[in-house]
């Protein structure tokens, strides 16, 4: 099977890769990991004022999920929390032209993203910690 | 019926009136498929013999000179068979496919994820990453001090993967005790939703254990 161009691109300059101190109070991280495939993806936020300043990524699978995780960290920057929260898998899929047998790799970077709000959230105050929002996937344990 | 006499097929895979071969149904499980019990211990004497029984009747050298649709009935059904069998062999394969099929239209059986492993692995990537990037001639000391830690872990990681394989066939037992029951009450319907539940997520924790070691042997080899 081949990889769009942009998927190639993702993968030969993936954007934003490295990480964050997950303790730095603004700082949201998530990791989610896809079963089916054994891939895990680690996304980081830095909030400023409701708003993501900064965006970091590590994937260890396919092309495709390190991609996906590339693409989102580009899109997070700048966002508010609110715009960040309505990215949807779809979004990336029709972005990085994803075949149906990697759309499993967009949910994981979408999972990433809702993990990584959340952990936010739940750090500044913003969210009870009992919420039911985003349970599918893990939230880091900070 | 039979796609070619339209009578009412009787034989199993073979029409009795017109001897035409029979399209396997595409909604056959491969338990049926193989005439075994939908049991995680299966016997595999019995899975080899009706899988070359059946091979035989399908194969499609015996429909080269038959008409298209026999050839590609006789194709269709081989292929079924073979993945059939695949699928059954594996335990590991198996128990997913049990897994998929007993959770039915609503296969969201899924996994907890497993935050503590996932972090391990994350520091083992990086780890993984580091001895990559050093060269053997100006970073030996650090190079086989990394190693001694990579082969350390690689041991913990085997290890693990043991533990799960064990956890798995203890669930295997469960699994096939429950299905000996000849009446299902709500109490075992519960029992075995909960034993699906518990063998998706020793399948998944098993995916990420040995992706990881796979990883560290790549590197120490």
């Amino acid at each position: 099977m081949a990889y769009s161009e942009k998927v190639i691109d993702h993968y030969n300059n993936p954007r934003n890769m490295g990480s964050f101190k997950k303790d730095e109070p603004d700082v949201g991280t998530g990791i989610v990991g896809a079963p089916e495939c054994g891939d895990v993806m680690k996304l980081q936020i830095k909030v400023r004022d409701n708003t993501i300043v900064d965006a970091k990524f590590k994937t260890f699978g396919c092309g495709s999920a390190i991609a996906s995780s590339s693409l989102a960290t580009e899109w997070l920057k700048g966002k508010t929390l609110e715009e960040a929260n309505q990215i949807k898998n779809t979004d990336i899929v029709q972005e990085l032209n994803l075949p149906p047998v990697k759309i499993h790799c967009s949910v994981l970077a979408e999972d990433a993203i809702k993990a990584a709000l959340n952990d936010y959230k739940k750090k500044a105050g913003l969210q009870r910690e009992d919420t039911q929002e985003g349970t599918m996937a893990s939230t880091s344990s900070s | 019926m039979c796609w070619h006499c339209q009578s009412e097929v009787t034989g199993e895979y073979l029409c009795g009136r017109c001897i035409k071969v029979q399209p396997l149904s595409k909604d056959l499980d491969y338990f049926t498929c193989m005439k075994l019990p939908r049991r995680l211990n299966i016997d595999l004497t019995q899975l080899e013999t009706t899988f070359y029984e059946l091979s035989r009747a399908f194969h499609p050298d015996f429909f080269s000179q038959k008409d298209e649709t026999e050839k590609s009935i006789s194709l269709g059904n081989s292929a079924l068979l073979n993945t059939a069998y695949r699928t059954l062999k594996d335990p590991i394969r198996r128990a997913e496919y049990l897994v998929r099929l007993e959770a039915g239209a609503a296969k969201d059986i899924r996994a907890n994820p497993p935050a503590d492993l996932f972090e391990e692995i994350l520091e083992l990537q990086e780890d993984l990453e580091e001895f990559d990037a050093l060269s053997p001639e100006s970073d030996q000391e650090r190079m086989e001090a990394l190693r001694t830690k990579l082969e350390e872990d690689r041991r913990t990681l085997e290890q693990r993967l043991a533990q799960l394989d064990a956890a798995l066939f203890r669930k295997f037992d469960e699994w096939d005790a429950l299905q000996e029951t000849e009446v299902v009450t709500d109490d075992i319907q519960t029992k075995k939703q909960r034993i699906l539940q518990e063998l998706r997520e020793i399948l998944s924790n098993r995916t990420y254990v040995r992706n990881i070691l796979a990883d560290v042997v790549q590197r120490l080899s």
